[in-house]
C-alpha cells in the first residue's frame, strides 16, 4: 500500500482507536438523529442506557481477561442461573438479598473453577469456558424446568427499574464497574501484571510475575460480573429466565473486539468496550426505531464488527511503519 | 570433475553493515563440506542466500553448470537444494511415508496412491540403510535420531542434489549422531553433495571431505581434513579477533561467594555441576548447543520442571531453585537468550520493561506511578546509552541491542547480587555490543556477581574473569586465569574425541 501521511496522521497517532470508534459513535448518533425524530429524546436515551447496561457488565469485566490472555464464555450463561437462583431461592422463602448473596457465591465457585483449570490445570480456556456455560446454563434449565420465575421484592427491583437523577440505575451500575475496572487498569501493579501477562506471557513467567494469579483472579471478576449482570436483568424484567441471557454471549465478546482488545492479548482498554458497547446498542436501537427487522440488526451488526476490526489493522499496519 | 555448486563473488548486508564480502564456496557431487566459522562469521547467511531466504546483493550462484537466480526458497527447492534446519521439522501425527512423500506425492488420477507412497518410502529407507523404520509407523513415535533421519529421506525423496544441514547432530547422543554419518556417507555415495555446518570440531574432521572456514563474512581458508590439525582450523576461524571488541579483563576478584552451585544435577542433561562465583567477578561458561549450557541458565532460575539435585547457595544462604519468583527473592537475576519471545514485554513501554522485575518498587502510596517509572527509566536510559524515543516508547519498536540492554538493565536492582546472562549479545550489533560487554564489566567492579552462560567462543574468553567449558552436561575443563577463545573451542574438541 502507498503511504498517505495524511491518512497515516489521522489513523496512526496514539490513542487513535479510541479517537476513531468516539467518532464512529457520534456518527451514528448524527444519523439516527437525522433518520428518525424519536431517536434523539431523553426517554430514548435513558433506555439506550438500561438496555446496554446488561451487556456492559459483562464485557467491561470481559475485557482485561482477555487482555491477560483468557477468555470467559461462560459469563452470559453465570447471569442466567445467578437470576434462576435468586428467584428459586426468594421463593424458596430465602430474603432477597441472602438469595442475591448465595448466587453471587455460586458464580464466585464458577468462576474459580475457570480460573484453576485454565492456569493451573493449563486447559484452553475457549474449551473449558465452552464447556462450563454448557454446564451452567444446564442446570439454570434443569433449576426451573426451562420456565420463566417471577421476582417481584420492591428493594431489589429497583436495582433493575429504578432511577437516579432520573439516570436508570443499571447504567449507573454499568459505569460505575466500568470507571472501577479503568482505575484499577490503570493505577494498580495488578493492571501492570494485566498487560505484561497478556503481552507475553512467558517472559511475564521468567520476569517471577505472578501469572496464574491474575488470571485466576479475572476469571473471578468476570464470574461476578456475569452474576452482577443477570442480577440486574432480574431486577430489570421481574423475572429470572433461564435462556434470556446466553444470547448476549456474542454480543459481549463483539463488543471487547470492537472495542479494540486483541483476542491475542496483551492490548485493550475497558474504555474502549464502553464506547462499542454504546455502538452496538445504539445501532440496535436506531434500527428498531427505523423498523428495521431485528434479523437485519444482525447482519448490521455483523459488517460492522468486520469494519471495525479491518480498521484496526490498517491502524496497526500503519503504525508500525 | 564439474563442480555440482558454485558461489562467487557473494555479498550481502544488513542495513549497510556487510555480513558477507566477495564469499566463494564451491561444492562437488558425492562431497561432504564442513562450513565453519565463529558466531557471526556468515556461515548461516550464505546458506540463507543458497536456500533463498536472503537475496543476495551480489555474486553468481551457479548450479550443474547453470547460472540460477534463486530469489525464494521455493527456487531453490526447484533447483535441488534442500536445507534441513537445527530444529527438526516434521509432522508429528502424519505417518513415516506420508512426511516422506509430502513434497511429490504419487497420484493415482486426482487421489493420493498410498500403497505406491508406501513402497517409495520402504525404498528409500532401504537405500539410506534403514528398514526397520516402518513406513505405516506415526512420526511422533520414533526416536529423535530417527525423526532426522526421515527428515533427510524427505530431501532425498525430492531429489535434492544439494543437502545442506545445519547443526544436525547438535540434540543427539554420540551413537545417534553416528547414525546420521552413517546416512550422510550413503547420500554422498549417491552423488549428493551435503553442506555441513557444525561446532563440533572431532565430529567435522572425522565426516568432512573438505573443511571451508569463513571469518568476518569473508573466506578464511580451506582444509582438507587428514593433511591438518584442529589448532590450524580454529586459527583460521579466530584470526587475530578475540582483542578487538573487549577491555582486557581486571584482575580476577577475590570477593566473598556469591552463587556457590554444588553437584547440580537436572533429569540427566545436567549433572555434577559446581560453580563458584564471587562477588565483582564475572564467570563464563562456554559450551556448544546440546552441551546443557542451554539448560543451567533456566534451571538455577527455577524455570525448568522436574527435580534439581545438588545444592545451591546465593550469598552463603542456601536457596531452592523452585520458581522464577523464589530465585528473584533469593538475589538472582535472569537475562534470558530468547529476547524477542522470552525477554522483552513487546506492547508496554521501554519504562515499563525496565520496571517490570521489581514493579511494586515504584509506585505513589499504595498505587503503581508512571512518573516514578519514568524517572527509573530515564537513569538507565542515560547510563547504558539506550537509543530511544523516550521511556514510554514501546519496546519492540526498538532495535535489538537497546531492548538486551533493557532487559539487562532491569535486573540491576539493589537487591540482585548474581545476575546470570544467556547468550548475551546474540542478535545484537557491534556498538551495543561493546557497550554492553563494558557495562557489564563496570557492574562487576562494583560488585556484581555475573554468570555468562554462552556458546560464543570469543565473548566468554574475552569477557570472563574465569570460565569453563560445558560438553554432555557436564563441566569438561576450568579455566582460572583467563583464556582464549581457541582454547575453549578445542577443549570441546577434545572432550569429545576422548569420549567417541
Amino acid at each position: 500500500m502507498t503511504a498517505n501521511p495524511g491518512l497515516k496522521r489521522l489513523l496512526g497517532g496514539q490513542a487513535s482507536g479510541l479517537v476513531i470508534l468516539l467518532g464512529f459513535y457520534v456518527l451514528l448518533v448524527i444519523t439516527f438523529t437525522i433518520l428518525s425524530p424519536f431517536f434523539l429524546t431523553g426517554r430514548n436515551m435513558v433506555s439506550i442506557g438500561a438496555n446496554v447496561a446488561f451487556i456492559g457488565l459483562m464485557a467491561a469485566a470481559g475485557t482485561p481477561l482477555i487482555v491477560a490472555g483468557g477468555l470467559d464464555l461462560s459469563v452470559a450463561a453465570v447471569a442466567a442461573l445467578t437470576g434462576v437462583l435468586i428467584a428459586l431461592l426468594n421463593a424458596a422463602g430465602w430474603p432477597i438479598w441472602l438469595a442475591v448473596g448465595a448466587a453471587f457465591g455460586v458464580a464466585a465457585v464458577v468462576g474459580l473453577a475457570n480460573g484453576i483449570l485454565c492456569t493451573w490445570a493449563r486447559l484452553n480456556p475457549f474449551i473449558v469456558t465452552l464447556a462450563t456455560m454448557s454446564i451452567v446454563g444446564g442446570f439454570a434449565l434443569i433449576l426451573t424446568g426451562g420456565l420463566t420465575k417471577p421476582v417481584m421484592v420492591d428493594g431489589f427491583n429497583w436495582i433493575g427499574q429504578g432511577r437516579f437523577f432520573g439516570i436508570p440505575v443499571p447504567a449507573i451500575l454499568m459505569l460505575a464497574v466500568f470507571a472501577l475496572l479503568a482505575l484499577v487498569l490503570r493505577f494498580t501493579h495488578f493492571g501492570r501484571y494485566v498487560y505484561a501477562v497478556g503481552g507475553n506471557p512467558e517472559a511475564s513467567r521468567l520476569l517471577g510475575l505472578p501469572v496464574n494469579a491474575v488470571q485466576l483472579t479475572l476469571y473471578v471478576v468476570s464470574a461476578m460480573s456475569g452474576a452482577l449482570a443477570g442480577t440486574v436483568l432480574a431486577a430489570m424484567l421481574g423475572a429470572a429466565a433461564p435462556n434470556a441471557a446466553s444470547p448476549h454471549l456474542l454480543t459481549v465478546i463483539a463488543a471487547i473486539i470492537l472495542g479494540g482488545t486483541s483476542l491475542l492479548g496483551g492490548r485493550g482498554s475497558v474504555w474502549g468496550t464502553l464506547i462499542a458497547v454504546l455502538i452496538l446498542g445504539t445501532l440496535n436501537n436506531g434500527l428498531t426505531l427505523l423498523n428495521v427487522s431485528s434479523f437485519w440488526q444482525d447482519v448490521t451488526r455483523g459488517f460492522v464488527l468486520l469494519f471495525a476490526v479491518g480498521l484496526d489493522q490498517l491502524r496497526i499496519h500503519l503504525q508500525s511503519r | 570433475m564439474t563442480a555440482r555448486l558454485t558461489m562467487r563473488g557473494i555479498g550481502k548486508g544488513f542495513g549497510g553493515v556487510p555480513v558477507l564480502d566477495d564469499v566463494t564456496f564451491r561444492l562437488d557431487a558425492g562431497e561432504i563440506v564442513a562450513l565453519l566459522g565463529a558466531n557471526g562469521a556468515g556461515k548461516s547467511t550464505l546458506m540463507k542466500v543458497l536456500t533463498g531466504v536472503y537475496r543476495r546483493d551480489a555474486g553468481d550462484i551457479v548450479i550443474d553448470g547453470a547460472l540460477r537466480d534463486i530469489a525464494t526458497p521455493r527456487e531453490a527447492a526447484q533447483a535441488g537444494i534442500a536445507f534441513l534446519p537445527q530444529e527438526i521439522s516434521v509432522m508429528p501425527d502424519m505417518t513415516v511415508a506420508e512426511n516422506i512423500c509430502l513434497p511429490i506425492l504419487p497420484r493415482l488420477g486426482r487421489l493420493t496412491d498410498a500403497a505406491a507412497m508406501r513402497a517409495r518410502a520402504g525404498t528409500i529407507l532401504a537405500d539410506l540403510g534403514f528398514p526397520n523404520i516402518a513406513p505405516d509407523g506415526m512420526v511422533r513415535d520414533l526416536a529423535v535420531a530417527e525423526q532426522r533421519v526421515v527428515e533427510v529421506a524427505r530431501a532425498f525423496a525430492a531429489d535434492a542434489r544439494v543437502l545442506v544441514m545445519d547443526e544436525p547432530t547438535a540434540a543427539l547422543s554420540e551413537r545417534d549422531a553416528e547414525l546420521i554419518f552413517g546416512i550422510l556417507r550413503r547420500l554422498r555415495d549417491q552423488g549428493v553433495a551435503v553442506v555441513y555446518i557444525s561446532h563440533y570440531l572431532a565430529e567435522v574432521f572425522r565426516i568432512a571431505d573438505r573443511i571451508e572456514v569463513l571469518r568476518d563474512g569473508r573466506n578464511a581458508g580451506s582444509f582438507i581434513p587428514r593433511d591438518t590439525t584442529v589448532e590450524a582450523v580454529l586459527a583460521a576461524m579466530l584470526g587475530r579477533t578475540a582483542e578487538r571488541l573487549f577491555d582486557a579483563p581486571a584482575a580476577p576478584a577475590t570477593g566473598d561467594a556469591a552463587l556457590e552451585i554444588r553437584g547440580l544435577g537436572w533429569k540427566g542433561r545436567l549433572a555434577g555441576i559446581d560453580l563458584t562465583i564471587r562477588q565483582g567477578e564475572i564467570f563464563g561458561v562456554f559450551g556448544l548447543i546440546g552441551s546443557g549450557v542451554e539448560h543451567l541458565g533456566r534451571v538455577l532460575w527455577g524455570a525448568e520442571p522436574g527435580a534439581v539435585g545438588g545444592t545451591v547457595a546465593v550469598a552463603g544462604r542456601p536457596f531452592r531453585p523452585t520458581s522464577p519468583a523464589a530465585a528473584k527473592d533469593a538475589g538472582l537475576g535472569f537475562v534470558t537468550a530468547e529476547r524477542k519471545t522470552d525477554g522483552i514485554l513487546p506492547d508496554l513501554s521501554m519504562a515499563q520493561n525496565l520496571s517490570a522485575a521489581f514493579w511494586r518498587d515504584y509506585r505513589v502510596g499504595p498505587f503503581a506511578s508512571d512518573a516514578a517509572e519514568r524517572r527509573h527509566a530515564q537513569t538507565w536510559i542515560a547510563r547504558l546509552g539506550i537509543r530511544t524515543a523516550g521511556p514510554d516508547q514501546p519496546i519492540r519498536l526498538l532495535s535489538g541491542g537497546n531492548q538486551q540492554k533493557a532487559c539487562v538493565a532491569r535486573w540491576l536492582h539493589p537487591s540482585v547480587r548474581v545476575l546470570i546472562l544467556e547468550e548475551p549479545t546474540r542478535g545484537v550489533d557491534m556498538g551495543a555490543r561493546r557497550d554492553l560487554y563494558s557495562q557489564l564489566q563496570g557492574f562487576a567492579r562494583e560488585g556484581l556477581a555475573i554468570l555468562i552462560l554462552s556458546s560464543d567462543a570469543e565473548e566468554v574468553a574475552g569477557l570472563s574473569h574465569r570460565s569453563a567449558v560445558m560438553a554432555r552436561g557436564r563441566i569438561v575443563r576450568r579455566f582460572d586465569d583467563g583464556t582464549n577463545a581457541a582454547a575453549l573451542l578445542a577443549a570441546t574438541a577434545q572432550t569429545e574425541g576422548t569420549a567417541a
